[in-house]
């Protein structure tokens, strides 16, 4: 179905009544800057004064690990952006607001206002704490903020009220089966139901790791495995869908997915991208939209 | 904050170098830069010391709490325009950060100077060069502490700026009617430098103006080709945003001309606002609590009234409990007896605070104190032994004899050495030989110090100066349950602190027998105590 995605994710994202927005892949290069770019698009098009920021390093023209081109963020006035000093671009000069305490690889951690339309980097707070801090810094200068999350790292997601978008594509798995898996079993995670209190329940003080799953599903454990947030699970992939379909997993402070979207084409393999827009939706249970394509999964 | 050669690592735990240290902190960068090369006064500079404690107490009296306060805080919330200043004197381009920094610092002053106008104590930050560096600056004002290299500045930068606009319009109109030319043949938005175009909604080929990137077996991956109008318009948008960088950069070399040229002006305000975040530490720190200023003497010796060990003070109030204040007076070596947990090591821990405090010539924690500078603070036996944990194969006896030669064997005077309790577990007999000869030995080194003990007789053998706790005033009861934190509570209630001179040697009581019962001792060996007590 023909959509515009970011008009379209820009309304999930209303429609959720969260101020921020964050958007983590499962992968590297798996569209979760495009699909950031798409939805600040929107914003700007609608009017929606947006602060940006990103966990760890995003924004560069080529990525600093393995030197891919990747998709720079043109952003317009007036966004505001946590990012490093030593990375705002010298012209066209940026509106400098603040310094903070945050310490990066590239130097103290700023707010700008951007002042003329440019190509900027993000070079965000490297702790998921400071992230959750430069996220509420950003909502005292704008309504709304979008953070370019880095792979999989959700622990920023922790103690917020975030609407969260999820990247997945064909560059982070050998075959769309596996890709699908993957995504869904971050939705899953990232989608652990609320404990309702009304069952016996264990309470997992700290970390849900691999370990203490497997053991609980050695023990035939009945009772509702609880966590803080989904942050504290930590499995992924096939790990995650067994436990998942094994064992009753709730948290205390569920998070809200809002829409995933997908790149079909990876630097290694392509895959359909329709085919695998609906198995991934279908596989999820949540909107999906393919950027590139301008569709939203039927 | 160094202790120089005043204090080795022992010996400034055990009088609480940290926590004076902790407790006089700055706030801020500039003032964090002088404390660190802070070191203590010399024997020599009494002087300079006294006239400093007494430039601290001026200023916690010209200032309240409040004002001392609201110091601290714009000086903890400046950032350190020093980098800046440096690159600008070395003739390196400022960036805007930097820009950023110096206003700040430049706020800061003149905020401080006009909180600290009353007090002549406090050196000013704000002179005419700061001024003249703000004013260029101002008009670099975003809002109330943001900095943007607004167009005010120059004339060129607004036509630079403009023009850019008007070629940003230009470019993104062009592009756009392609892009819209476009999405209108492919009926869909095209909104992304890249976009897919599925195979089966093709019908024919692709519309002008699209260059294939990538092709897959269902779909194409585009982009926009662009035409030579949007071509012609991004070449015009690209020389316009290089006049900006030109404009915005010519700017930039000004201010920090502006700043190059007053550079060792501004290192100066610099330097007075870190002495001030300094001396507003020690201020409050004097206010807090509520110190005097001692008076420094050149010849061996330390006395004081009403004084307090602040760090033991402050955990004692922490639990609802307060610190009883101490006087003594130490001209040679003086000997202090009294019972266990009556305060005898506190007593030497406040006579190192003291002399501590009026080494960095700041106010005392005591109502009256006289003091010479010391060369040496020195602390041997409980506290000290640190290597205890580290696994040391000497005897707790023997590593207080190492240090003891240590100790003996250095040069430096005067010297205050505080003994707690040293030789304590050898036997009584020649652990009191041990502590006469060694207090003799001092006398002759001319030190000045106080010896804790629990030996009986040291000071009539001695020949010193006898001071003794006053101890419990009477035999407590201990509490019904097994509550360790209410006996303490009563222990507390019914020890008094006080220390008082004496002649000759008291006489010994049981006050050891009556700390055990109150600490829950089966009854039954505390009456065995006692009678052995009684048939000595």
């Amino acid at each position: 179905m023909r959509v515009h995605v970011g008009d379209s994710i820009l309304q999930l994202w209303n429609e959720s009544g969260a101020t921020s927005l964050f958007v983590v892949g499962t992968g590297k290069n798996v569209g979760k800057t495009v699909a950031l770019r798409a939805i600040y698009g929107a914003c700007v098009r609608g009017g929606v004064p947006c602060g940006l920021t990103s966990i760890g390093r995003d924004g560069e023209a080529f990525d600093v690990a393995d030197t891919a081109a990747k998709p720079r963020l043109w952003l317009e006035p007036p966004s505001i952006i946590a990012t490093a000093r030593e990375v705002l671009p010298r012209s066209p000069a940026s509106e400098l607001l603040a310094f903070t305490a945050h310490r990066t690889a590239a130097g103290a951690l700023v707010y700008a206002r951007i002042r003329s339309g440019a190509y900027y980097e993000l070079v965000g707070p490297p702790s998921a704490s400071g992230v959750r801090a430069v996220v509420d810094d950003l909502l005292q200068f704008v309504p709304r903020v979008l953070v370019d999350g880095a792979i999989d790292r959700v622990a920023a997601l922790a103690g917020g009220h975030d609407a969260i978008v999820v990247s997945c594509g064909a560059a982070a798995a050998p075959a769309q089966g596996e890709a699908i898996d993957d995504v869904r079993a971050l939705v899953v995670r990232l989608r652990t139901p609320r404990f309702d209190g009304k069952t016996e329940s264990l309470q997992i003080e700290g970390a849900l790791t691999p370990a203490i799953a497997a053991q609980l599903i050695r023990e035939r454990e009945r009772r509702a495995i609880v966590v803080r947030d989904p942050t504290q699970i930590l499995l992924t992939g096939k790990a995650a869908l067994h436990a998942f379909d094994r064992l009753g997993i709730y948290c205390e402070r569920p998070l809200n997915v809002i829409a995933v979207t997908i790149a079909s084409a990876g630097r290694d393999r392509t895959f359909e991208p329709r085919e695998f827009a609906r198995a991934v939706a279908t596989a999820t249970a949540v909107p999906t939209f393919d950027v590139y394509a301008a569709e939203r999964a039927a | 904050m160094k202790t120089g050669s005043l204090l080795d690592p022992a010996s400034a735990q055990a009088v609480g170098f940290s926590w004076l240290r902790d407790a006089l902190a700055p706030a801020g960068p500039y003032g964090e830069a002088q404390f660190a090369g802070i070191e203590p006064f010399a024997p020599g500079q009494e002087a300079q010391a006294r006239d400093r404690a007494a430039r601290v107490a001026r200023i916690a009296a010209a200032l309240d709490v409040a004002q001392l306060d609201a110091a601290r805080e714009i000086a903890r919330h400046v950032p350190d325009a020093g980098a800046a200043v440096a690159r600008a004197s070395m003739g390196d381009a400022l960036d805007d950060a930097n820009l950023l920094e110096l206003q700040r610092f430049f706020d800061a002053c003149e905020r401080l100077d006009a909180l600290t106008a009353a007090c002549d104590d406090l050196p000013r930050t704000a002179g005419e060069p700061v001024r003249e560096c703000a004013r260029a600056l101002e008009r670099g004002r975003a809002g109330r502490f943001g900095f943007y290299l607004n167009d005010a500045f120059d004339a060129s930068l607004a036509t630079a700026r403009g023009a850019l606009a008007h070629t940003q319009a230009e470019y993104d109109a062009a592009r756009g009617r392609a892009s819209a030319a476009v999405a209108a043949a492919l009926d869909r938005e095209i909104s992304l430098p890249e976009f897919i175009v599925m195979r089966a909604d093709l019908a024919g080929s692709l519309p002008s103006g699209v260059r294939v990137v990538r092709e897959a077996p269902t779909y194409l991956l585009c982009e926009l080709d662009a035409d030579e109008g949007v071509l012609a318009a991004l070449r015009r948008r690209d020389e316009a945003a290089a006049a900006v960088a030109h404009a915005e950069e010519r700017v930039r070399e000004h201010l920090a001309s502006t700043i190059r040229s007053r550079a060792a002006a501004l290192e100066d305000g610099m330097r007075s606002f870190g002495e001030c975040d300094v001396l507003i530490g020690a201020a409050r720190f004097t206010r807090t609590y509520r110190c005097s200023v001692a008076s420094i003497q050149a010849q061996a010796g330390l006395a004081f009234e009403g004084a307090r060990f602040v760090p033991l003070a402050n955990e004692l109030e922490a639990q609802g409990r307060a610190f009883t204040p101490i006087g003594l007076r130490l001209d040679g070596v003086a000997v202090l007896t009294g019972p266990n947990m009556g305060g005898k090591s506190a007593a030497l821990r406040t006579c190192g605070f003291i002399a501590l405090c009026a080494a960095f010539g700041v106010p005392v924690p005591a109502q009256r104190a006289q003091t010479a500078l010391f060369a040496e603070i020195a602390w041997l036996g409980i506290g000290s032994d640190r290597e205890e944990r580290d696994g040391s194969l000497l005897s707790s006896f023997a590593r207080e004899v190492v240090r003891l030669r240590d100790l003996l064997g250095g040069a430096a005077s005067p010297r205050l050495v505080l003994l707690d309790e040293f030789a304590r577990t050898t036997t009584p007999r020649e652990g009191k030989a041990l502590l006469v000869a060694v207090i003799e030995r001092l006398r002759e080194m001319r030190a000045c110090g106080l010896a804790a003990t629990h030996l009986g007789g040291v000071a009539e053998a001695a020949g010193t100066r006898h001071y003794a706790v006053r101890g419990l005033r009477g035999i407590p009861q201990a509490p019904a349950a097994d509550d360790l934190t209410q006996a303490l509570e009563t222990l507390a209630a019914s020890m008094d602190y006080t220390l008082e001179e004496v002649s000759g040697e008291r006489p010994q009581g049981a006050d050891a027998i009556a700390l055990a019962a109150l600490l829950g001792i089966d009854a039954r060996v505390i009456e065995a105590a006692y009678r052995a007590m009684e048939s000595e």
